[in-house]
Formats: C-alpha cells, sequence, structure tokens
C-alpha cells in the first residue's frame, strides 16, 4: 500500500515508520524547517504541493498529537489549517484512508476508576497547547468524515510509549503501536469515522479497549489479559 | 464598561458600535484603517496577532470579536479559527470574563441540519462540515469552548446570515434586493444585528444558564426553519425591523387593504 506519514522528524512518526518500511511503500513528510534527508518537505499549504504529495497515495497516516514542536501559535495553525489543507487534498485525490494518531491525554483528567469509552466527550486542556492541537486536529478530521470526503479512523494511543513503571496504568508498547496503524489500514469494520482508543492490557488498565478487539481483530489476543 | 472589538471595521462592527458608544467606552480594532469620519478611539490590530490583542485587551471587560474573512483559505483560517485563539488567550491573561464571538448559523447547523430538519436551535452540537467559512468559524467557537471549560470565561456566540439595510432589505448580495424568494436560512436588519451585541454585551450573567452560550439572531420568521426563541428569552433582544417585504408577497400592495379579514 501507497503511505503517507506526515510529521516524518516526530518520534511517534519514526516508531510507525520502522514498524511499517518493507511491508508498504512509505512517503514521509515534514515542514521545510524540519524535514531531513529521505523525508518531503511540504508546507501543507492549499497550494499545488499538497496535491502532488498525496498522489497516489492509499492512505495516510497523520501524527495528529505531538508531531510539531513550536510556538502555541504553531502548533494551532499546524492542526487546524494545515490539516484542512492536508485532508481537502487528500479527499480530492481520492485517499481512502485517514489514520489521525491521536492520545488518550484528551482524557487525563477523567479519574482512573472511569469506565472511558470511545463514547465518551473528550475534556482537553486549554494550556498544553499540544494537547488543546490534538483536539482541534480531530475536529477537522471528523467535519471531513462527517461530510464522506475521506474515512478517518482516530487512534488515540495510551501513554507513556513502552513505560514499565507500575503506576503507568494507560502505557502502550511500540509493538502495540504498529499493529494497530496496520490492522486500521486493512480492517473492514469500520464507520466513516471511527474513535479507536488503544493501549497495552497491564495491571490496572486505566482504558478500555474492547473497540480495538472488535473493530481490529488482528490486536485481539494482545489487547486480552 | 470598555469594551474592546476585533474586526470592527467590516459590515458588522460599524452597527455594533452605533449601538454601544453612548453607553460604553469602545476600543476599535481592525486590520484596516478607520473609516473616515470616525472619531472613537482605534488602534490598528490583526485579530490573529495574539501578543497585540493581548496588549490591546488589558483593562478591558468585554472583547467582542467580530473579525471575518471567507474566501481565502490562509486568511480565513488566521482570522476566524486563530482571531478566537488569540482572543481567548487574551481573556485569560486579564482575567476578562465575557467574550462575544460572531460568525453565520452554518458553523453550528451545517449542511446536513439545513437540508434535513427543521426548528433547527442554537443548543444543538455543531456540525459545520467541511465549507471553509463554516469550517474554520467552528473551530474558533471550539477553541472558545474549551476556555471557557477551563476557565469559565463566558462566552457569547452570536450566529447570523444575512444583514439587509431596513429601508430597501437589500444586503450585500449583488443586484439590489430580491424580494419574494426562499428566505430560510435567515435574515437580519443591520440595526438588529448591531443591537444582538450591544444584548450580548449587557445580558446579567445570572439570565445565561451555562459559561458558553450561543444565539441565533433573526426576527420572528414564518418559516420555522430556525428557532429564534432563545436570544429573545434570554438576552431579551427584540428586533425593531421584521424584514417583512422579503417574504411577504402581499406587503406592498395589500388587495382590498385587508379589510376582507374583518
Amino acid at each position: 500500500m501507497n503511505l503517507l506519514i506526515t510529521s516524518a522528524v516526530s518520534d511517534t512518526a519514526k516508531l510507525i515508520a520502522n514498524g511499517l518500511s518493507g511491508k508498504h511503500n512509505l512517503r514521509l513528510t515534514d515542514l521545510p524547517e524540519s524535514a531531513t534527508a529521505g523525508i518531503l518537505a511540504n508546507k501543507l499549504d492549499h497550494e499545488a504541493e499538497t496535491d502532488r504529495l498525496v498522489a497516489d497515495i492509499e492512505a495516510i497516516v497523520n501524527i495528529g498529537f505531538q508531531g510539531q514542536t513550536g510556538s502555541a501559535t504553531h502548533i494551532m495553525d499546524y492542526h487546524t489549517r494545515r490539516m484542512y489543507n492536508l485532508l481537502q487534498a487528500a479527499s480530492d485525490a481520492g485517499v481512502r484512508r485517514f489514520i489521525n494518531i491521536s492520545t488518550l491525554r484528551l482524557f487525563e483528567d477523567h479519574e482512573e476508576n472511569l469506565a472511558v469509552t470511545e463514547r465518551w466527550r473528550t475534556d482537553p486542556s486549554a494550556e498544553d497547547t499540544e494537547l488543546l492541537g490534538a483536539h482541534m486536529a480531530e475536529y477537522v478530521c471528523k467535519e471531513f468524515a462527517r461530510d464522506r470526503l475521506i474515512q478517518v479512523v482516530n487512534l488515540r494511543l495510551g501513554w507513556p510509549f513502552d513505560g514499565s513503571e507500575s503506576d503507568e496504568t494507560a502505557t502502550i508498547s511500540s509493538e502495540l503501536i504498529v499493529a494497530a496503524v496496520e490492522e486500521s489500514l486493512v480492517s473492514d469494520e469500520l464507520a466513516e469515522w471511527q474513535d479507536i482508543h488503544i493501549q497495552s492490557a497491564v495491571e490496572n488498565q486505566r482504558f478500555i479497549t474492547s473497540t480495538a478487539a472488535k473493530l481490529l481483530p488482528g490486536l485481539a489476543e494482545r489487547l486480552a489479559r | 464598561m470598555k469594551v474592546l472589538i476585533l474586526g470592527g471595521n467590516g459590515m458588522l462592527g460599524p452597527w455594533a458600535v452605533k449601538a454601544m458608544k453612548s453607553r460604553h467606552d469602545i476600543l476599535l480594532t481592525d486590520i484596516n484603517e478607520p473609516r473616515p469620519g470616525y472619531a472613537g478611539d482605534y488602534l490598528k490590530l490583526s485579530a490573529d496577532d495574539v501578543d497585540g490583542v493581548v496588549d490591546a485587551a488589558e483593562g478591558m471587560d468585554v472583547i467582542v470579536n467580530l473579525s471575518v474573512l471567507r474566501p481565502h483559505r490562509q486568511l480565513a483560517f488566521d482570522v476566524n479559527t486563530m482571531g478566537n485563539y488569540a482572543m481567548m488567550v487574551a481573556a485569560r491573561e486579564h482575567r476578562i470574563n465575557r467574550v462575544i464571538t460572531s460568525g453565520p448559523h452554518y458553523q453550528m447547523a451545517g449542511q446536513q441540519y439545513e437540508e434535513w430538519d427543521f426548528d433547527l436551535n442554537p443548543d444543538m452540537p455543531p456540525a459545520p462540515g467541511t465549507r471553509l467559512y463554516a469550517h474554520t468559524k467552528a473551530l474558533g467557537q471550539e477553541i472558545c469552548r474549551v476556555f471557557s471549560e477551563r476557565h469559565g470565561i463566558q462566552v457569547i456566540t452570536l450566529l447570523y446570515y444575512n444583514m439587509k439595510h431596513s429601508w430597501d432589505l437589500s444586503g450585500m448580495e449583488p443586484g439590489g434586493p430580491e424580494y419574494h424568494q426562499d428566505m430560510t436560512p435567515y435574515s437580519t436588519a443591520w440595526q438588529d444585528c448591531g443591537t444582538a451585541v450591544q444584548a450580548a454585551v449587557e445580558v446579567p450573567a445570572e439570565r445565561l444558564a451555562t459559561r458558553c452560550e450561543t444565539f441565533f439572531v433573526f426576527p420572528d420568521l414564518p418559516h420555522r426553519k430556525f428557532n429564534n426563541e432563545k436570544i429573545k428569552r434570554v438576552l431579551g433582544w427584540s428586533p425593531r425591523y421584521h424584514v417583512e417585504g422579503l417574504w411577504n408577497k402581499e406587503f406592498r400592495t395589500p388587495p382590498s387593504n385587508l379589510h376582507e379579514a374583518f
């Protein structure tokens, strides 16, 4: 499958790209000020350059949380305007699926005893611009899905990645992140807008992952404790 | 009260100023030069200039964001989305308790609502879709909602659509006024658009059910596509112009002067 991965310089993108390389044709992109060798520099503006970026792409893996660094204004602009430009170009080009990598930290202020699922409203911070940006990226994605322009899988990942402390009840392994993306690329069980919560099966597991087990059946065994 | 108005030189700004200038101290701002003859306090400022908006907001009681930009993709996001972000950062920095923002009805009641449903009211979950103007304004409103939830800032969103001159019911459309056409979604006279801003600035906090309230701004209309009950009840807004000539085919030449009604 021809895949585009955004914010390719970020740790999350590198992790996913490493896991998918050799299995898919990867096109990596990031903003010109960040892009390094092997990564296509693209501003994600509304010009033809973004159209060319998504040409022949079958699915996009978008890093919607902690993909970018910089000022609050940059983070907000990236997760609103540039997301809109990317999604518009992708839908115009007929890209089939958009996998948005978001975070379960959008629920971090909920007490751990609450059985949070995909049907709960997120509660983003106004102070943590990365979290607010993740929320805004989800909002943009959802409207494209609502208009039936592109199918969006919104993967909210646990934190931290590969945590090892016993009190890290929402942790997720790198291996599970890659597997979740792979399954999201091929599942035919998904709605036009599909939230999926995913974290590793650990002691006192914080978030329910039954939706992931159901819609991404290749993960079911890994998600069962 | 001391009121900071962002984007005050557009179509709505002068009517909001007219409604409030004798009642409040206004600092009018806009990216453009002031209109000829404007004698009030004025600051040239782009609504998306976060630092500039924070500076301008110092000492203010209320911020009103009337900035609008529709067709250009970059500018639409800068003004409609980042403008509200700047406003909310400024409100947080200076502990300003009330902000008022504005936009089109379809930043909430998007295409699907409008094509399928009736009695649309401003307490529905927003479903703006991807049309640029609606989408960028909706993102701005969502930023306001998040800041409101986190900081308790009172957000009042006023949603308009067509704005008409009371004297001939013309608006911004080319070719002059059109009478007796489909008038959905809704139309409002400019003067009443301005007094809605005044009502939002002045409404006592105890009349607002939550810290984040939205209102459709239009006079009573017969089509019942949209519902304007809330703005009349909560803000006490009472339009003076009912734009009836737009939709009542007998408005200008009533047969028999309507004597048959008796």
